[in-house]
């Protein structure tokens, strides 16, 4: 199958998330790009802030949207077949794919089969994961982004630097140079709504020229077969209402049981990423066109995406990692996130929630700096609407990326990639001092009274630091000798 | 379909089914643990409508509350301001009538055309001729103030986003508390419509340097005709 052949199969991202290192260094000396971050960061923590100004309600609905992600997950297969059962009764038509290139394959194949030329895209992170502009482009099919901020970062040819705003690394000047650039008639303003405007001009007339229109989905619900997606523009109804040929994708864990669970998974998630009590629309889709209506696509298509994803399930702990919503609110409370800036993680999905769902998506071998990229503040997990255990699984994916060769199967694809010899004896001889006392003893007797003799550079530690230096004497010698003191106070005392 | 594409996805279907089954095979549904849910306060009929005004005016939406035979005459109004002089309609709404009679007004030079025709075809003319359109809703949410849209074969999917002024027409009567109590008490698991919408305020968007502009892609104006009698 295609998915063992690594080379034309792997994402562009893998190369781009090898280079995690020298992406910070280039991005962390850009000053206008952490303004912007650091601007966008502290406006979207801050609406988030008073879109919950109920403690009691946060903390009731986070946890009950976390056991509704878990309950969907336990069920997963079984409500991915009644969600493929109920949709095709209801009309649509659903695909599977296992990796990146089968899910562009299956969407090429089905606008061929219409003979599209043309795309409309509403903004779906699963179809930048699979690169499908590329691939279609490469099939001459034109294939536009239309939520404003996508528009942007396509005309730039950049990839999202945030899942919710992806064009949040550019200032409104950037953007109007940009315009100036690629579209033809374009006044030079910075103004916010002439710069939409023009958008809007652009966009609209290729949402009335399209042939296909291809969305992501927030959530499928699988009691009714309906496809819910979330936003303000209103680009995603006119991708899902104005061409004949709507074409959803979405990863398999976007599904959730019953349309009990969407009002509160809604709600957390328009709260937690933008500070909205809700998004401007809630577009339900459950049928294509139907006999009588006058618009509407006259079909719908579902591709439903594993890459990497059950590999993820196969591990109760790293299951969790399929709880997220993206709703972003862990890359905008994170410290490490807003000083490097999301294109610096060389992957779709940046921060704290790329960091542990990368790893599935393209293997550790290409993401094991990633989990190394945190400071273990704990912001991102706390602010998790679906309570995952950020912090926790970045622990875990430390563990996993260094682990050694052992007979049984594999947890991650990459596993072990991160592992070095030097390190990994280190820590050997770490855990052999800290079994036997005498060892211990000893080896602290005479690195404390060799201290001397440590490197004053040790690295990229001390390119920013001082070296450490080791005490004269262990903390056990000095508590030793003030109880010895203490005991001779005493003698002399009774004396 | 081509066969190709179907056997793919075959073959990708039970190899990922196959994988997620293996790890949750002989799992107990009934030790699941209970999902607790928040109980908001009970609020009076005013106070939801109240709320409801609020977070629609919030989100840059025009509400006017009115009586039913009001309408024709708000609308013609509301349009004239704008200098507008075309509105597009459903057939077979409760406010129809009243748009056909708009038409026929000699007062007033607006025509107010019925939306009767399929979009393939009409596209440019919905577009780029068609500068404001009128709905009905289905229900609506006060917590949130949103408005439902439940498009028909009579009002379409594209009336109420393609022109750049959008009056939709919602019943105070129809106000409900929250959206999981609206869902719950018009069972909407027993049969949704091809397309339904929430709709919160007009088309927006914060994507260049947060700065909130609207009239992103869909309508510029939402202005709602709030029946309160």
């Amino acid at each position: 199958m295609a998915a063992q052949q690594l080379d034309p199969n792997e994402s562009k991202y893998a190369a781009s998330a090898r280079n995690f290192r020298d992406n910070v260094k280039r991005d962390l000396g850009n000053q206008e790009l952490r303004e912007n971050f650091r601007g966008a960061m502290d406006y979207l923590v801050d609406k988030r802030k008073n879109a919950f100004p109920d403690g009691d309600e946060l903390e009731t609905l986070r946890e009950q949207c976390k056991l509704i992600k878990q309950r969907c997950l336990l069920k997963l297969p079984h409500l991915l077949e009644q969600l493929e059962e109920n949709l095709q009764a209801n009309g649509i038509h659903v695909h599977w794919a296992e990796t990146i290139t089968d899910a562009n394959d299956i969407i090429a194949q089905l606008i061929a089969a219409k003979n599209g030329k043309s795309v409309v895209k509403g903004k779906s992170m699963v179809s930048e994961e699979t690169a499908l502009n590329d691939y279609l482009e490469a099939r001459d099919i034109e294939c536009l982004e239309s939520d404003m901020g996508e528009y942007i970062v396509q005309l730039a040819h950049q990839h999202p630097s945030h899942i919710i705003m992806p064009a949040i690394h550019q200032n409104k000047k950037q953007v109007a140079d940009l315009f100036a650039d690629n579209i033809d008639g374009f006044a030079h303003t910075t103004d916010v709504d002439a710069l939409i405007g023009e958008g809007r001009r652009v966009l609209r007339e290729k949402f009335c020229q399209a042939d296909v229109g291809i969305t992501g989905v927030n959530f499928a619900v699988a009691e009714t077969g309906t496809l819910c997606l979330v936003e303000n523009e209103g680009n995603g109804r006119m991708c899902t209402t104005v061409p004949d040929l709507h074409i959803a994708i979405t990863g398999i864990e976007k599904v959730v049981e019953f349309l009990d669970d969407v009002p509160p998974l809604l709600s957390l998630l328009t709260r937690s990423a933008t500070g909205q009590i809700i998004s401007t629309y809630f577009n339900m889709i459950s049928h294509p066109r139907q006999s009588g209506e006058k618009d509407g696509p006259e079909e719908v298509h579902l591709v439903l995406l594993d890459n990497g994803r059950s590999q993820a399930f196969a591990d109760e702990e790293l299951r969790q990692t399929l709880q997220c919503i993206r709703c972003g609110a862990c890359m905008n409370h994170c410290p490490v996130y807003t000083r490097i800036g999301g294109h610096a993680y060389g992957t779709v999905y940046p921060g704290p929630i790329g960091k542990i769902v990368s790893p599935h998506m393209l293997g550790l071998e290409a993401t094991n700096n990633l989990p190394t990229a945190s400071s273990m503040c704990g912001a991102c997990g706390e602010v998790c609407p679906v309570k995952i255990p950020i912090p926790k699984l970045l622990q875990r994916l430390r563990v996993e990326s260094v682990k050694a060769k052992h007979n049984g199967e594999p947890v991650m694809k990459g596993e072990g990639s991160g592992r070095k010899s030097i390190e990994a004896a280190i820590w050997q001889v770490w855990s052999i001092m800290h079994k036997y006392a005498f060892i211990y003893k000893t080896s602290m007797w005479f690195a404390t009274r060799l201290r001397k003799l440590m490197p004053n550079k040790i690295g990229v530690w001390t390119s920013v630091r001082t070296a450490p230096k080791l005490a004269p004497q262990t903390l056990h010698e000095k508590v030793q000798a003030r109880q010895n003191q203490q005991q001779y106070k005493q003698l002399q005392g009774g004396k | 379909m081509s066969t190709n594409i179907k056997l793919q996805s075959n073959v990708a279907k039970s190899s990922i089914l196959d994988k997620l089954k293996s790890q949750v095979k002989g799992a107990d549904y009934s030790k699941l643990p209970a999902e607790p849910s928040y109980q908001y306060p009970q609020l009076s009929k005013e106070q939801q409508l109240a709320q409801f005004i609020g977070h629609l005016q919030a989100n840059h939406a025009q509400v006017i509350q009115l009586e039913q035979a009001q309408i024709a005459e708000t609308v013609s109004n509301e349009l004239k301001d704008r200098g507008i002089k075309k509105l597009l309609y459903g057939t077979q709404a409760a406010h129809s009538a009243h748009m056909a009679e708009l038409d026929a007004d000699i007062n007033t030079d607006i025509s107010a055309e019925v939306f009767d025709f399929n979009l393939a075809g009409n596209k440019e003319k919905l577009f780029n001729d068609t500068p404001a359109s009128i709905t009905s809703s289905r229900a609506a949410i006060a917590a949130t103030g949103s408005i439902v849209l439940w498009p028909t074969v009579t009002e379409p999917r594209s009336l109420s986003l393609v022109p750049p002024v959008h009056f939709v027409i919602v019943d105070a009567e129809r106000l409900y508390a929250t959206f999981a109590t609206l869902i719950k008490e018009q069972q909407w698991q027993d049969k949704l419509p091809t397309n339904a919408i929430l709709v919160s305020g007009p088309s927006k968007t914060a994507d260049i340097q947060q700065t909130l502009a609207y009239g992103a892609h869909g309508p510029k104006e939402l202005i709602v005709l709030l029946i309160n009698s």
